[in-house]
């Protein structure tokens, strides 16, 4: 009788798992076909495109990895390399900076301050289209607004801005800041409110000044999140088109050319696919890299708590 | 001594507040006053901010330089559609990893978590090539040859948006702090797991779709470079891709560009004023992701 009720209970609950099953897959099918064709196909596809000719045609051919080595004697990529490293580079030293010492000095509860945090976010939201525009229009030489504000301050020689090779890629990665600097506050008021606060009262009672409680308490307790901020703000600079697309088409010259645009151009203007996926590959192979490092240190990061 | 130290930083921290606040509203003051300028003015060395005469008509003309009309409708018919499936597709994704046990359950997750850091710039390649060989749309045949696919239609515009795994990492974050409890009780009214994701799962949910719904509303409205691959001519044009018709004229119209970004804008800026707290928390629940 027991081993009867036994069984049946059994299949009542290998029944209930069978269930469990069948509608987990059901209810992840819709998402997992759009998942599995557009997001993991096209980054295997891509990889085997790197090492064809393809152009769109019906027919490719393997050509081994000449598209890499072509890579090396390609002066608009190496260019495009160079500017996308120093662009990353300023715009994540600036964010991850200037981004906490704005988030400390917001960090408290008033209406005034609520407001500011508001319009840090605003260029956040608006499209980097829109912000292209209004800098392009700002930066203009002849009709430009900021050009007419340094006439009117006696300025006699007018800087080109976009059209100077040496100004075109810094005022893009002013520009990139402008937008951003929202975003690493976010970032940065959350890993702020999380620095618990008896910390401060000691500190206070103790009768360290408000630097120094900031440069004792604060840094060290937000340097976790100030590595995330680095972090996702190079992955962000590596992937920059947008900007240079609208504002300088990467020139002058080989001035403002990104890596990102080499892939378009190479793709979609020259429709040269099997050497635009290579340069996606060495894309790719960068941003893995610095994610890697970024779980790690996060990984590393909760197990110490 | 110490205490008039203390109010120097003080004054020193609200003036730096306030210029960066001026940096960053400067910009916008310039989008709204020299929309609506005239040419004339714009070209005279004047450097004054407010124009002469509030030239509303400026918006009007911006809005009849090519079809406004049809990017409006593009843009908003996109976004509305990446919206909505994703808000479905995503939340039954998150509910399935928070709540059910299967097989690849653990291996799944790790891909959808990889699938958040692979930028769309390196697969834009492939994506492109897939949605041009579509079988039997676009004029191609049985094997996704001879034609142009779903290449500039709205399918081939909203498919790659709704593919990303961000939502359903996010509604999945959600998802898992709700007490186990709500599932066992569901169980035991006779309640299916679809069921539950229905009658509990979603409407508990609402913050959390809020937020998916705000930030895929800004990037699907916001992107620029899917459009301008996969759009050809005018009539698929979004907004973002039609802003720049302005940008390639002989002489640019500054103040006829700056009224249309500043309508295009507004949309995006409003909602985000509005849900100023789920956009917030949906790109703090993401970014938690390391």
């Amino acid at each position: 009788m027991s081993r009867i009720v036994r069984g049946h209970r059994h299949t009542a609950v290998s029944n209930v798992r069978r269930g469990e099953t069948l509608s987990a897959w059901l209810m992840l099918l819709p998402f997992l076909i759009f998942f599995a064709l557009f997001v993991i196909y096209p980054l295997v596809q891509n990889f085997i495109y790197s090492l064809t000719n393809y152009n769109f045609g019906p027919k490719h051919d393997f050509v081994g990895l000449k598209n890499y080595i072509q890579l090396f004697s390609d002066e608009w990529f190496l260019a495009s390399l160079k500017n996308t490293v120093v662009y990353a580079f300023f715009s994540v030293i600036f964010l991850t900076g200037l981004g906490l010492v704005i988030s400390v000095m917001l960090n408290k509860r008033s209406r005034m301050v609520k407001a500011a945090r508001t319009v840090l976010i605003l260029p956040y939201a608006t499209s980097m289209v829109a912000v292209s525009m209004v800098w392009l229009f700002l930066l203009d030489p002849t009709t430009g607004y900021i050009n007419k504000l340094l006439i009117e301050l006696g300025v006699s020689t007018l800087p080109t801005w976009l059209n100077d090779p040496e100004l075109a890629l810094p005022s893009l990665i002013f520009i990139n800041i402008w937008k951003n600097l929202g975003y690493c506050m976010i970032i940065y008021l959350s890993g702020l409110q999380n620095i618990p606060t008896e910390l401060y009262e000691a500190a206070e009672v103790d009768g360290a000044s408000t630097l120094r409680r900031h440069i004792s308490i604060t840094l060290p307790q937000i340097a976790p999140v100030t590595f995330f901020v680095l972090i996702t703000n190079c992955i962000e600079a590596f992937k920059t088109f947008e900007q240079v697309q609208i504002m300088t088409q990467g020139g002058p010259m080989t001035s403002t050319t990104t890596v990102v645009l080499q892939i378009y151009r190479r793709a979609f203007e020259d429709f040269r696919m099997g050497y635009a996926s290579a340069i996606a590959v060495v894309l790719f192979g960068i941003i893995f890299i610095m994610t890697v490092i970024n779980l790690l240190l996060f990984k590393r990061r909760s197990e110490d708590k | 001594m110490k205490k008039s130290l203390h109010i120097l930083g003080k004054v020193l921290s609200w003036l730096l507040i306030a210029l960066i606040v001026a940096a960053i509203l400067f910009p916008f003051a310039v989008m709204f006053f020299f929309s609506l300028k005239t040419m004339s003015e714009i070209r005279s060395p004047d450097p004054s901010l407010l124009p002469d005469v509030a030239a509303w008509e400026n918006y009007k003309i911006a809005l009849q330089t090519g079809s406004w009309g049809q990017y409006f409708f593009n843009s908003t018919f996109v976004t509305v559609i990446v919206v909505v499936i994703s808000l479905i597709i995503n939340s039954m994704s998150g509910y399935v990893f928070a709540r059910l046990n299967f097989r690849f359950k653990n291996f799944l997750f790790v891909l959808i978590l990889a699938g958040m850091m692979i930028p769309p710039q390196v697969t834009m390649i492939p994506v492109v090539s897939l949605i041009r060989s579509v079988p039997l749309a676009g004029g191609n045949d049985i094997l996704g040859q001879g034609g142009s696919g779903l290449i500039n239609t709205y399918s081939g515009l909203i498919i790659p948006f709704i593919a990303g795994s961000f939502g359903v990492f996010l509604c999945r974050q959600y998802f898992v702090s709700f007490p186990r409890e709500l599932d066992d009780a569901a169980l035991i009214d006779g309640c299916g797991r679809f069921r539950t994701f229905i009658s509990i799962y979603l409407p508990l949910g609402k913050p959390v779709l809020a937020s998916l719904a705000v930030l895929k509303f800004a990037g699907t409205w916001n992107e620029y470079t899917w459009p301008l691959v996969i759009t050809q001519g005018d009539a698929m044009k979004t907004v973002q891709i039609a802003l720049t018709n302005f940008r390639n004229e002989s002489e640019i119209r500054w103040n006829l560009l700056m009224a249309a970004t500043l309508m295009v804008s507004a949309v995006v800026c409003l909602v985000f004023i509005f849900a100023q707290k789920h956009f917030v928390n949906g790109i703090l629940t993401g970014s938690i992701k390391g």
